[in-house]
């Protein structure tokens, strides 16, 4: 019976990474016709409703509509229509550049999604980026909270379970810990798809905010805690000791990846330095965070066995305290920049908090090691009880520590900041380079100026050693899913190697993806993504 | 063998539910074809270019897929595209080094609400590798293209080609 379920959970988990792989783009069958207001118009007056012309029948899906402050408005109720989707848009609308973005689903179930800019009175950039709903945040810097926390203590504890046994008790513990993480790891991720769009929580329910959710950066990372939540209840359950230590040790992997996937620390550059940094502070975090809950249930067991446990913690413990340091003093040095204002900032606050938390933890785990383990071990009664309430104390100031680095997301870091900065002083912001390559095809993509606001790409498309091709035709694709802003197509136009968009309005800063398709014969055509470093306009 | 019978259906159920369904796309009917046989290829097309009528099919026949004979349709021109191969193939003890290397149904008229098939023959040559095989089509109409061409199997670049997975000889009990 248990043999059965565990291999349908295996299977389950085989389909989930086969379905991360296979998850195909949201390919049309249904296709936009016209808009009115036509894409880039500049209107004089505000006008009452948008119109989307599609050569089939669809049903809305999303629909929101980014104003030049940057706020989201959800107009899915205001969208009526099946082949012409009429969106009525609010009475006041300030001038200045808006975006709508959509996604309807055609009658076979394919899901299609862009977007449509029109300004009022004259082209302007979004200033700031987009706030988030005071409700929403709560629930994701909660839910952040408790998702790291059954990270570290579910999965990292069935890592310790698989290196030594552990009392029944700290099994069951480990696998609620996991369980519970099954759970909020998808809700988080629909929340996170709620901030996006700029939904309240109450629209929890409907599924864009998943599909929202699931296009964002930490799309990646929830498959991952998923996965690494399954394997663990799995590894808990086996009895085969070598099948458990595997199991744990791929779920331990994963779900360091899965933090390494996405956050403010694995975007910073260099990412070959950032995310394997985040990946090694997380796997040594697993190791120690995790040891603890099981530690308190051998220690409450005094046996021999308990005892040979706590001396073999005692004995690896510094060896992932010094990869914790080392990667975490790594990731701070380059998220705050060399010593300035700048540290004085809300994300530097946070941090010398959470390093203080840190340090007090240090003298505990110090103390556990250099007072109370020797006499635990000798067998003193008092000892074992100091070292027990000690312990609890680390796992409280743990969660603290969490707590506050759940918040992080909501304060950017000074580098990020810096680069904001210095962005939107330069007289006319410099143009940004990206660099695009897949298979024999390259592309260098200027974008000038490298803000918010009406921008021209230069697209050159040559080799990867630089000869120049002439492919027969350019589109361009840029998305901006952290924003819940769909495709906005362009074809480029150019003959030869250099091609040219000039009809584009970038309307918000932040990371945007292109995405370019290139024809280079009549049956030959390469896709090529990369990304977008899109600063405040002026 | 039950159990792993049921753990593939598990798998590929949980796959199913997860991936977005590709039948508004130009594809194959038959979609797997042993190494080294022969394949009758239905290319089925559902759909116009937008609003527009399909007026011109083309099939781009890559190399490893040889002896190609197109079956004709009522109410299209039909005419192929030869050229040398870069590899020579047995043909039932003939060597052949040139052929078929683009079909092209056109002056027809295949309105957007309306379905169709076109068909071609020909044989997979032994040497091919096991995995996915492509055949770019592109549909031509008025003033538009439809353009199945991607065969890097991934996200972005384009719709993707029709395809079909080459399974070794064996397999397939032939």
């Amino acid at each position: 019976m248990s043999h059965l379920f565990i291999r349908c959970c295996m299977a389950l988990v085989m389909g989930l990474v086969l379905a991360m792989g296979t998850v195909s783009a949201a390919s049309a069958h249904a296709q936009l016709l016209s808009t009115e207001p036509a894409d880039s118009a500049i209107l004089g007056a505000p006008p009452a409703a948008v119109t989307l012309e599609f050569n089939e029948p669809v049903s809305p899906l999303a629909v929101s509509l980014i104003g030049p402050d940057g706020v989201p408005a959800d107009l899915l109720a205001a969208a009526k229509g099946s082949e012409r989707i009429t969106i009525a848009l609010p009475k006041a609308m300030p001038n200045g550049t808006h975006v709508l973005s959509w996604r309807v689903v055609s009658t076979d179930g394919h899901p299609v999604a862009g977007a449509s800019i029109f300004s009022i009175g004259s082209a302007t950039a979004t200033p700031t980026a987009p706030s988030t709903d005071p409700a929403i945040a709560m629930a994701l810097w909660a839910g952040r909270t408790l998702l790291l926390a059954g990270l570290l203590l579910g999965v990292g504890g069935a890592a310790f379970g698989a290196i030594t046994r552990v009392p029944a008790r700290s099994d069951l513990l480990t696998t609620a810990l996991a369980a519970s993480g099954l759970v909020l790891a998808p809700l988080v991720l629909g929340v996170q798809g709620l901030d996006a769009l700029g939904l309240p929580l109450a629209a929890i329910g409907e599924g864009r905010a998943w599909i929202a959710g699931l296009g964002t950066s930490y799309g990646a990372t929830t498959l991952a805690l998923v996965i690494a939540f399954v394997l663990t209840v799995l590894a808990v359950r086996i009895t085969h000791r070598t099948a458990r230590l595997l199991l744990a040790a791929l779920a331990a992997t994963t779900g360091a990846l899965a933090l390494s996937l996405s956050g403010h620390a694995s975007a910073a550059a260099p990412q070959w330095l950032t995310r394997p940094a985040v990946f090694l502070h997380v796997a040594s975090l697993l190791f120690w965070i995790g040891a603890l809950l099981p530690l308190l249930g051998l220690l409450a067991e005094r046996t021999a066995h308990a005892n040979r446990a706590l001396a073999r913690f005692s004995c690896f413990i510094p060896f992932a305290v010094a990869i914790l340091l080392a990667s975490g003093v790594a990731l701070a040095v380059i998220q705050l920049g060399t010593p300035g204002a700048q540290w004085l900032s809300p994300y530097g606050y946070v941090l010398a908090a959470k390093l203080a938390l840190v340090l007090l933890l240090f003298a505990l785990a110090l103390h556990n090691r250099l007072r109370l383990t020797g006499p635990t071990l000798a067998g003193d009664a008092s000892a074992a009880r100091h070292l027990r309430q000690s312990i609890l104390a680390e796992l409280v100031l743990v969660l603290c520590i969490l707590a506050l680095v759940a918040g992080w997301r909501f304060t950017p870091p000074p580098r990020a900041l810096a680069l904001i900065q210095a962005q939107a002083q330069a007289p006319a912001a410099a143009p940004a380079l990206a660099h695009l390559m897949e298979g024999n095809v390259m592309a260098m993509v200027l974008v000038s100026p490298a803000q918010a606001g009406p921008v021209t790409l230069d697209i050159a498309i040559t080799t990867p050693d630089g000869a120049p091709l002439a492919p027969q035709s350019v589109a361009v694709t840029l998305s901006e899913p952290a924003l819940g802003i769909e495709g906005l197509q362009r074809v480029a136009t150019g003959a030869d190697s250099s091609w040219q968009v000039n009809d584009l309005t970038i309307p918000v800063a932040g990371t945007w993806r292109i995405a370019l398709t290139i024809r280079l014969g009549r049956f030959e055509q390469v896709g090529l993504q990369g990304e977008l470093a899109i600063a405040p306009g002026p | 063998m039950i159990r792993s019978f049921a753990r593939a259906s598990i798998a590929a159920a949980t796959l199913a539910a997860l991936s977005v369904p590709a039948f508004a796309h130009v594809t194959l009917e038959v979609q797997e074809a042993a190494i080294g046989s022969t394949y009758k290829a239905i290319l089925r097309v559902p759909h116009g270019c937008g609003t527009e009528a399909t007026n011109v099919v083309r099939v781009q026949i890559p190399e490893g897929f040889f002896a190609v004979k197109p079956m004709p349709k009522a109410g299209w021109k039909l005419e192929t595209v030869t050229g040398a191969y870069s590899g020579s193939y047995d043909n039932h003890g003939t060597t052949v080094t040139e052929g078929v290397t683009e079909i092209i149904w056109s002056d027809g008229e295949l309105p957007n609400d309306f379905y169709d098939e076109f068909v071609f023959r020909g044989t997979f040559a032994g040497s091919l590798e096991p995995g996915k095989f492509y055949f770019p089509a592109i549909q031509e109409c008025a003033t538009g293209e439809a353009d199945w061409l991607n065969v890097s199997g991934a996200e972005g670049g384009g719709e993707p080609a029709p395809s079909l997975t080459l399974v070794p000889a064996a397999a397939t009990g032939q």
